[in-house]
């Protein structure tokens, strides 16, 4: 296929530097959202709660996406196995839910190393339409194989998380437990990011062919890449799961391809603290729009339209604007 | 034991929807060619070609022929906003690939809302273009509708084919795809031309979602597997001609039939996708230019 449009995306190539009350306006920003959830009623819970969960699939995917320049538009898969595999351990085999959830992480990798290794050769447009085929062909399969998926009817029962003796009953527990664990992936996506590992990946962003010329196993860090994106979409799956109690084809389908793009390229795709304001910003804005009642949906992908083609580094591309970083 | 009028009766009608995913995956072709994208929401096209004509036929009371006649132009309308509106400020800025494709995405979802509001949740169909049938040849059924599919296949691809050939815009339109900068020194309006190719494929897409609703249903929510299947039809042929692409086409819908006859019609979708990514992994420049070059290697 010809390529006469550029393959990689705007990455920010700063590393963290920058003045310390960037940070600061940020995690009190994160704090005052928490704090919020923990005093509010159930609703709001389960609303934060979603967005934290969004908020861990999309650093994985921003790995990939935004640190690796790649693109994967069928995330999706990995968080319809993890959200089926913990459904299925749980409820069916009497599985502990962190065992669980970490057996099908463990699955969710092999799978995505095994599907990602001749994958991953594509570039540009046949890339894209590969991995959209893989979230679609999961979904297909998750609604037709009803012996283990119950199709359309979706997956009830699902137990709370919890290790042990130890269960997180009400949603606030398990809210502070999603956003513990998203805590870690974050900062392990922080630390990655400027590892050895994660510099390389930067520089496959920015050319493939340098990269490889400064002796950067290319195919080798991008499948590594691929397979953290779906770690971490996995452990979002596995979540949902728990945090909702049921599932269906539809919670992974198109939609949430749709939806976890708009937060990177709404936050800021190749940040860290992108992926975050996308979750909360966008999971907030039905909410901001109930209003509009059916038009929601409109509204939402219109403004998903507008940034792509007006503020295409998102939020964090403005902070950066308003709030430059001290040179040297 | 497979039934073997059922497989024909199989096969035939694999050949009838393979070729509505030929005309779906012409109308990727053009696009792609004026100017490099892949227009992931082109079977949004499909879906307002059904809906569109079948809401002519309800309420306005038009023969077919004059539904047909006024949804094509609309929806081709459709596909020139979606080109100004969208894609054209993207291209300018030097958007990404990834956020283009996103953005086309995200359109299909857009207009997809949009007919859910206006028009609905129920599935729409309307009455073959000919009443009575089926022809039956051996036990097998051949609705007229297939003679009608046949035949406008046969008549775009024609159609195209004179355009491309023939025609000053068409010229226009395949010199943008070999360079598009060379051409517009040489005074092809390249922007002009990248709306005719929106144009284009949208009515294609209409003309395929006219063609296939009397033999289906149409919703507003059936264009993302006549999309995939129509891109599958134009890598298979290779992204270049339209023939390529109708053979691509006929060829996805006869492997359909058969996987429906030997596993059952709910892993059609999955056997369509799955041939999808062996093609895009084994023949990377699709089947049949792989065909052609390995033929030219021997020589």
């Amino acid at each position: 296929m010809r390529s006469s449009r550029t393959m990689t995306l705007p990455v920010t190539t700063s590393t963290s530097g920058g003045l310390p009350w960037r940070h600061i306006l940020l995690a009190a920003l994160g704090v005052l959202v928490v704090a919020f959830a923990f005093s509010a009623n159930g609703y709001v819970v389960t609303v934060i709660g979603f967005a934290a969960i969004y908020a861990l699939f999309c650093t994985g995917l921003n790995f990939f996406m935004g640190f690796t320049g790649q693109a994967s538009f069928g995330q999706n898969a990995f968080a319809a196995l993890g959200g089926y595999g913990s459904a299925i351990l749980t409820a069916d085999y009497g599985f502990e839910p962190a065992i669980a959830l970490i057996l099908t992480m463990a699955f969710s990798g092999v799978v995505a190393l095994v599907v990602g290794y001749p994958t991953l050769r594509l570039r540009g447009h046949y890339l894209a339409m590969a991995t959209f085929a893989l979230g679609l062909i999961t979904y297909e399969i998750s609604i037709n194989w009803t012996d283990v998926t119950q199709g359309y009817m979706g997956y009830s029962g699902i137990p709370p998380l919890g290790i042990g003796p130890y269960y997180a009953d009400t949603p606030k527990q398990q809210l502070a437990v999603i956003l513990i664990l998203l805590a870690l992936g974050v900062l392990a996506a922080a630390a990655l990011k400027n590892s050895r590992f994660g510099r390389a990946c930067r520089a496959i962003a920015g050319s493939e062919l340098a990269a490889g010329a400064l002796g950067i196993p290319v195919a080798r860090y991008k499948l590594v890449s691929f397979v953290i994106a779906a770690l971490y979409a996995s452990a979002a799956g596995s979540l949902f799961a728990h945090f909702v109690g049921f599932i269906s084809p539809e919670v992974f389908g198109t939609a949430m391809v749709v939806q976890s793009f708009t937060m990177l390229y709404l936050g800021g795709i190749g940040t860290i603290a992108g992926p975050l304001i996308g979750a909360v910003v966008v999971s907030l804005l039905p909410e901001l729009m109930r209003g509009l009642k059916d038009y929601q949906t409109i509204g939402y992908l219109v403004i998903l339209l507008g940034i792509l083609i007006y503020a295409p580094k998102g939020v964090a591309g403005l902070l950066d604007r308003l709030l430059p970083k001290r040179e040297g | 034991m497979i039934d073997v009028v059922q497989l024909a009766q199989n096969l035939i009608n694999g050949v009838g929807l393979g070729l509505i995913y030929g005309l779906i995956g012409i109308g990727f072709c053009v696009i792609y060619n004026a100017s490099g994208i892949v227009n992931f929401g082109q079977g949004v096209f499909v879906m307002l070609g059904g809906m569109i004509c079948a809401t002519f036929l309800a309420h306005a009371g038009l023969p077919i022929w004059l539904a047909a006649l006024v949804t094509v132009p609309v929806v081709a309308l459709i596909g020139v906003a979606m080109e100004v509106a969208i894609v054209r400020p993207m291209w300018k800025r030097g958007a990404s690939i990834f956020a283009i494709i996103l953005a086309t995405l995200a359109c299909q979802m857009l207009i997809e809302q949009v007919t859910l509001l206006g028009l609905g949740d129920q599935p729409r169909t309307f009455d073959s273009f000919t009443p009575g049938g089926p022809l039956m040849v051996g036990g097998v059924a051949l609705p007229y509708q297939f003679f009608w599919v046949l035949g406008c296949g046969a008549l775009m691809v024609a159609g195209l084919w004179a355009f491309f050939t023939r025609t000053r815009s068409g010229r226009a339109l395949r010199a943008c795809s070999q360079n598009a900068e060379a051409a517009a020194l040489l005074g092809v309006p390249v922007r002009r031309m990248m709306m005719l190719s929106f144009a284009l494929s949208a009515g294609l897409g209409a003309v395929a979602g006219i063609l296939i609703t009397p033999s289906q249903i149409t919703a507003y929510n059936i264009g993302t597997p006549f999309g995939v299947n129509g891109f599958i039809a134009a890598i298979i042929g290779g992204f270049g001609s339209a023939a390529g692409a109708v053979t691509g086409g006929i060829l996805l819908g006869v492997f359909q039939a058969l996987a429906i006859a030997l596993l059952g019609a709910s892993f059609k979708n999955v056997a369509a996708l799955s041939v999808l990514l062996v093609v895009l992994l084994v023949f990377p420049q699709g089947i049949l230019a792989q065909i052609k070059t390995l033929r030219s290697s021997r020589r």
